[in-house]
């Protein structure tokens, strides 16, 4: 029973990495309205940011996460510029392409740069524990976790204050809602379109910080997997909806969990993608209330 | 205030428009008829710039706007309400609103306000929802924060693309009602409509548009006497 619950919480918390992840993957494909294969590597990217600020300046974390979100914004600027600003008007798929191509291109050029290497994170937080004793079962939690959560918490407090209370919040849902609509009430769409998606691959990068801190370890080819899981969780939750695709992080974060504690942590992906399939059967919207939402349409740009 | 000359429009190899020619004054309602298919969406939508392959010149206020970006177009004081109503579903009725007043940057805070409130009055039903999503309003109110949302820009020209579609009958009366006293706060009214007795009662001029050539002009009350219309397009 203790071992359950333990598993439970270590599922919590890496499910709320995937919600961060799959956050900023839900925002990217809402305001652009294409789907993304780059944003594993901006999640790589900004674990990278973040391991250079912790050798260079030495364990602050504050300073890195903000470094983290700044290089995933500028490489996201760049993607978006290269695979998307072009292509709006375009078949879908040359931008699905694209970002494929750009993935590989960023993957390649991130093993030269860094070396293909799995690098080791500093250990930035001190590695203690505390035990909750409830109903007879005493209960782990790391402080490394508490961090992790208390800092998903923050990026979502934050983001939701920016899409929920500001006028450019506003903006941002009425670009993912409705493109033509957004033009006609005067919105810059392209603009909008390309600050939301930089906004989304920060999240990302704050994501990789957690991730490699969490695993104690970055590499270059760290993101695929990553990416994967991202998607699959804003699949869950209806690809754009932004609370939903946190959900479907963390059911995809408890699932794995769950399942290694009756298999091996070798399986952790086939629980990860075999729970998609299963809700997917089950409910082809995902969690998302209707189909409506789910359906992403190039519009004119 | 608007003017077209000779404006053509192609869907692929479709042509939509064949060289049509109008203009708008200031303070008038206009109202371009026809049947489905005429090509009357498709004038709006080359006026917003939302189409691709124009030709021609379209003109606001002296400017030419035929290949200005489209948020561009709206900040020069044409609010465009589309056809189907274009809400965004997901938005409260307010953000909506407030949606509205992005095309016109030089609004201040308390003009927002002022505005909000006078569009709370023309739609006491707005206000009431206004804590709801757009999506979940009924047809006739969704019309209602389409033609508000339009109004809250405070343009100088307001284009409505068939505002009473699939409305029922009182509520069509609600809205053409609606349609004049907007013009009565000094605004232009660009309308399209098929029910075309009403459009022609309340508007000062008339185009009627077919298969994208318009083919007869004149005063709405001319218009609404005229044989052949009432014929074609009045079931008389």
């Amino acid at each position: 029973m203790e071992y359950v619950v333990n598993q439970i919480i270590n599922g919590i918390c890496q499910g709320a990495i995937y919600a961060l992840i799959a956050i900023g993957y839900s925002i990217i494909v809402g305001v652009v309205g294409m789907v993304t294969f780059t944003y594993g590597e901006i999640v790589m990217i900004g674990a990278f940011a973040a391991y250079y600020t912790f050798q260079l300046v030495g364990t602050n974390l504050v300073l890195a996460i903000l470094a983290s979100f700044a290089a995933s914004f500028i490489v996201g600027g760049i993607v978006y510029k290269l695979c998307y600003e072009r292509f709006f008007n375009s078949p879908r798929h040359i931008s699905l392409l694209c970002t494929i191509g750009f993935s590989i291109l960023i993957k390649n050029l991130a093993q030269i740069i860094f070396g293909p290497d799995t690098k080791p994170m500093i250990n930035i937080i001190e590695n203690k524990s505390y035990t909750l004793e409830a109903f007879g079962i005493s209960i782990v939690i790391k402080q490394l976790q508490i961090m992790v959560l208390v800092l998903v918490i923050i990026s979502s407090v934050a983001l939701t204050f920016l899409f929920q209370k500001t006028k450019y919040g506003i903006a941002l849902r009425a670009v993912s809602q409705d493109k033509t609509a957004a033009y006609m009430v005067g919105i810059n769409v392209r603009r909008t379109a390309m600050v939301g998606n930089c906004i989304g691959c920060g999240f990302g990068g704050v994501a990789g910080i957690l991730l490699s801190i969490y695993y104690y370890s970055c590499s270059p080819l760290m993101g695929s997997s990553f990416s994967m899981k991202a998607f699959s969780s804003s699949v869950l939750g209806g690809l754009v909806d932004i609370r939903m695709s946190a959900l479907g992080g963390l059911c995809i974060g408890i699932i794995e969990n769950m399942g290694i504690m009756i298999s091996s942590a070798t399986f952790r992906d086939i629980f990860a993608f075999g729970f998609l399939i299963i809700v997917l059967i089950i409910k082809p919207t995902g969690f998302a209330s209707s189909g409506k939402n789910r359906r992403v349409k190039s519009e004119k740009g | 205030m608007l003017k077209i000359d000779n404006l053509c429009v192609n869907y692929g190899y479709v042509q939509a428009l064949r060289g049509i020619s109008l203009h708008v004054e200031k303070g008038e309602i206009i109202t371009l008829i026809g049947g489905n298919g005429a090509g009357k969406s498709t004038t709006l939508m080359a006026i917003s710039h939302l189409v691709n392959d124009v030709e021609g010149h379209i003109s606001f206020k002296g400017t030419d706007i035929t290949r200005m970006h489209p948020e561009k177009i709206v900040k020069m004081g044409i609010a465009h309400v589309p056809e189907g109503r274009k809400i965004f579903p997901m938005l409260t009725v307010q953000e909506n609103l407030l949606a509205g007043t992005f095309g016109n940057p030089s609004l201040s805070k308390a003009k927002t306000a002022e505005l909000l409130e006078s569009v709370y009055d023309l739609f006491p039903r707005l206000k009431e929802r206004q804590k709801q999503n757009g999506g979940s309003l009924s047809g006739g109110e969704q019309q209602m924060l389409a033609i508000a949302r339009g109004l809250m820009m405070d343009p100088e020209l307001i284009m409505l693309d068939e505002p009473s579609l699939g409305l029922a009958p009182i509520i069509v009366e609600d809205i053409f009602e609606l349609i004049l006293k907007v013009r009565d706060r000094g605004k232009t009214v660009l309308l399209i409509e098929q029910n075309a007795a009403m459009a022609l009662a309340v508007a000062d001029r008339g185009y009627v548009l077919e298969t994208g050539c318009i083919t007869m002009s004149g005063k709405g009350q001319e218009l609404l006497n005229n044989e052949e219309i009432a014929k074609a397009y009045l079931g008389g």
